[in-house]
């Protein structure tokens, strides 16, 4: 463990992800209590983790919560598979015990951008994270990548330009892209190049694009046509 | 006015037949289509199969237009949830849910969301006839409250 403290870590949701995350999560030195419904579930994973770490009960239980010690938690991850209960346990962590940092899992993608508006600081939603994932690998080509870090409802899209793309030669300032996007770094012979508007774009190029509206498959049109 | 209404259990579809009776426009959402049955044949709402914490199933039931927004459904993260998407996503100037859980039916009602708990109304009521020996159920009830 290392020299910094490391925050109290409240799980709620033994489930496949909770567990995994928990088990991380005490390797790399946290303090973690991972809470869980089901009391056979419970002791399976006691076994797993060691008795300490996990707590039996319902994680939007009030009472219950109170006794988790949460107050004093700097994160809460909801890692439920029910997009309501870890919007609500979220929320209570926040509202009545005051907790810096809430993380929910969000299992319908269209609930990312709600979780964000109704307090949650970081929705997760794996299921976008795995779409873009599986999209890119569809294609068939490894040119765009990346495309999903999801925290702001943003995306950070990776993009290495294909032989003849049409954006070779041209300047950073042609790049046709939206008011809400942004080339954040171009990654030239494997060293990140701060792109200047006037920086004229090479063969071999790889574009790193903050972006809130674009799609793995506009992206690909953009650079390729 | 314009209401929907999400879950089509005993509250939701009491709830919803007898606002039609009423003359108001109303929707009714449940995942299982069985659960209309509780309406009865001579039911004029509206009745929308679907997920009552997905944009698009609301939407269906005209949430957009809607006046005011009603969570019944079983679970009571759900109905927060519904309520919330209601009140801060569609604006709906409106919202109420029933809660069972006391706590959190106070915990949310304090940050501005209204909630009905049925846990603590029934209680109240029971305790009172204890207490004094008068049952108020039928002044709660009003006349939705029986079967003609």
């Amino acid at each position: 463990m290392n020299q910094r403290s490391t925050p109290y870590v409240l799980v709620i949701g033994g489930g496949k992800v909770g567990y995994h995350l928990a088990r991380h999560l005490i390797d790399r030195g946290y303090e973690v209590t991972l809470v869980e419904k089901d009391k056979w579930r419970a002791q399976w994973l006691s076994h797993q983790l060691g008795s300490c770490s996990i707590m039996v009960g319902d994680g939007d239980e009030m009472a219950f919560l109170a006794t988790t010690g949460i107050e004093r938690a700097g994160v809460v991850v909801g890692a439920t598979g029910d997009d309501e209960d870890n919007l609500i346990a979220c929320q209570l962590a926040k509202r009545q015990f005051n907790v810096p940092r809430t993380i929910a899992r969000v299992n319908d993608p269209e609930n990312v951008r709600l979780f964000k508006d109704l307090g949650i600081d970081v929705p997760v939603s794996a299921t976008d994270l795995l779409m873009g994932l599986i999209e890119a690998e569809l294609s068939g080509s490894d040119s765009v990548k990346g495309v999903a870090v999801k925290a702001s409802g943003a995306t950070l899209v990776d993009v290495a330009l294909p032989e003849l793309s049409t954006l070779v030669g041209k300047k950073v300032s042609d790049i046709r892209l939206s008011d809400d996007d942004l080339v954040v770094c171009i990654v030239r012979g494997g060293k990140p190049v701060v792109p200047q508007p006037e920086l004229v774009i090479e063969r071999g190029d790889e574009l790193i694009i903050y972006s809130t509206t674009l799609d793995v498959e506009r992206v690909r049109e953009l650079v390729s046509s | 006015m314009r209401i929907v209404i999400v879950g089509c259990g005993r509250v939701g579809s009491l709830l919803a037949r007898r606002l039609a009776t009423e003359g108001h426009t109303v929707s009714v959402i449940d995942e299982r289509p069985s659960a209309f049955e509780r309406l009865g044949d001579d039911f004029d709402g509206e009745m929308v199969v679907g997920n009552g914490l997905e944009g698009a199933t609301l939407r269906r039931a005209g949430i957009e237009k809607a006046d005011g927004f009603a969570a019944v459904m079983p679970g009571d993260n759900r109905n927060l949830m519904a309520a919330q998407l209601a009140r801060d996503i569609f604006k709906v100037p409106r919202v109420i849910t029933r809660i069972y859980d006391p706590i959190r039916a106070e915990v949310f009602r304090e940050m501005g969301l209204e909630t009905i708990c049925s846990t603590v109304i029934g209680a109240s009521l029971i305790h009172d006839y204890f207490v004094d020996g008068v049952n108020r159920a039928d002044a709660v009830a009003g006349a939705g409250g029986r079967k003609t």
